[in-house]
């Protein structure tokens, strides 16, 4: 019994840390990170637990991208086909963009012509179905193939930290650095500008998915881009 | 195996290496130590010294061992060709081969695999140091790198062997205790519901002995999984 306390006490301490087969105390509906067995609610994974929203989820702390409809992110060519291209996300799968998807007129066959491997782009995902396969559509708002410029991958995770509340820390890091940001809610980042001024924003970016849960990052990263 | 040996392995109820019947060796974990591994894991197991990588949950390949309808996993344990006193072939043997196939199946019973279709969660395990039980030490140190790697599961799974020396049922064999002893049983367990993943047994036991070492094994697996959780605290826990 003074064991069961002892954990207890520790899990308060820690802002709500828990590790899988967790038992979760919540009133709340059951959300993302978590299992249900007999009418209780247990945590699936590595995190923070919070269910200050309405649903009790646990914030995992590592693991990869899960494709949503509606997420901006930037994907990488990993292979071409006759009339599709596979994109890396960060996810379990690769993703497909149709050449339909793409907005250039590409003949049959075609396509390495306009994307190879290795080529970035600023994509969204449009469709998810229960198998885990997923599409994306450079059709929408922004998207589109980027050329120069770099990507740096970080936790899908550590993305809300890396832009911070209101964007206060993508504001500090463009402004500092004076590149060109896109970032992937997958974790890629897209970083263009100067040689040097790409290395300072890598460097910032590592240092936030190194330390991702940790307090008072803006004014670190902020020190760290001003040396 | 099941050896007379006139080696006096337990004396006074003190082991060679100073243990007593129901105590493990010290058992270290490090979570997260490698950058390439989607989750990684480190563990010292007395002299056991063992590396834990996990991949995915990502495409499976071959192909054909894909399921429609959930994830499998693939578990690897090797050891490397320095780990034991004579030198180890390199690549898979019966014996590796066989414990690949059941540390996969334990897990498969922990991991969410419903959550991830037709995908395959890698799961490498790499013996640096052999000191017997590493069956057991590879899988706890696998449990802990699946955690990291934040792949969604109902429970960590600890492993832990008893055995018989002398007539004794004592926990945790260390190589001489193995070598020369009369039983071995690893054990792993799912801690929130006492369910059984793996248990097999060389050697022989009385049912009443039996009885002792499912006991014994069962209090090292509980005692390893406050490590574990211990080791996975002390990594990502802290920091607030």
């Amino acid at each position: 019994m003074s064991e069961e306390s002892k954990n207890n006490k520790k899990s308060e301490n820690s802002k709500g840390f828990v590790l899988p087969g967790d038992l979760l105390e919540t009133k709340s509906k059951p959300g993302k990170g978590i299992f249900r067995k007999d009418g209780r609610v247990y945590s699936s994974v590595v995190g923070y637990s919070n269910d200050r929203s309405g649903y009790m989820n646990v914030n995992a702390i590592k693991g990869r991208y899960n494709p949503k409809v509606g997420d901006k992110i930037v994907a990488i060519c990993a292979e071409t086909g006759p009339s599709v291209w596979r994109m890396d996300i960060g996810a379990a799968f690769n993703s497909t963009l149709h050449h339909s998807e793409s907005g250039w007129k590409v003949p049959f066959g075609d396509t390495a012509r306009f994307l190879s491997i290795g080529d970035a782009v600023w994509a969204e995902v449009f469709m998810v179905d229960a198998a885990g396969s997923h599409q994306i559509t450079l059709k929408k708002d922004d998207c589109r193939k980027l050329y120069s410029g770099t990507v740096v991958k970080v936790e899908p995770t550590a993305v809300p930290r890396v832009i911070g509340k209101q964007g206060s820390m993508i504001t500090a890091i463009r402004e500092k650095t004076n590149t060109r940001i896109q970032i992937g809610q997958n974790g890629f980042i897209w970083i263009d500008g100067k040689g040097e001024d790409i290395s300072k924003a890598q460097k910032a970016m590592e240092t936030i998915d190194r330390e991702a849960s940790s307090e008072g990052l803006t004014k670190k990263i902020e020190k760290l881009l001003e040396k | 195996m099941a050896g007379q040996t006139d080696m006096e392995l337990i004396k006074d109820g003190v082991r060679l290496d100073g243990r007593k019947p129901d105590e493990l060796r010290e058992v270290k974990i490090t979570a997260g130590v490698l950058d390439n591994a989607d989750g990684s894991c480190y563990l010292e197991w007395g002299n056991n010294k063992i590396y834990a990588g996990v991949f995915g949950p990502m495409e499976c390949h071959p192909r054909h061992k894909q399921k429609a309808d959930r994830a499998i996993v693939q578990a690897r344990y090797t050891m490397a060709p320095f780990s034991v006193n004579d030198r180890k072939r390199p690549g898979l043997d019966r014996r590796s081969s066989e414990i690949s196939y059941i540390v996969s199946q334990a897990f498969e019973k922990v991991v969410m695999v419903e959550e991830f279709p037709k995908a395959s969660i890698r799961v490498d395990m790499q013996v640096v140091e052999a000191h017997a039980g590493t069956r057991c030490a590879a899988m706890t140190a696998a449990s802990v790198a699946l955690a990291d790697a934040g792949i969604p599961m109902r429970d960590m799974i600890p492993a832990c062997a008893s055995g018989k020396v002398n007539d004794v049922v004592v926990l945790d064999l260390n190589k001489e205790e193995d070598n020369y002893g009369q039983a071995d049983l690893p054990l792993a367990i799912i801690p929130s519901t006492g369910e059984v993943v793996l248990l097999q047994l060389d050697g022989h036991l009385t049912p009443d002995q039996f009885e002792e070492a499912m006991d014994l094994a069962t209090s090292g697996c509980m005692d390893l999984y406050k490590i574990m959780r211990d080791a996975l605290d002390k990594s990502y826990g802290g920091k607030k």
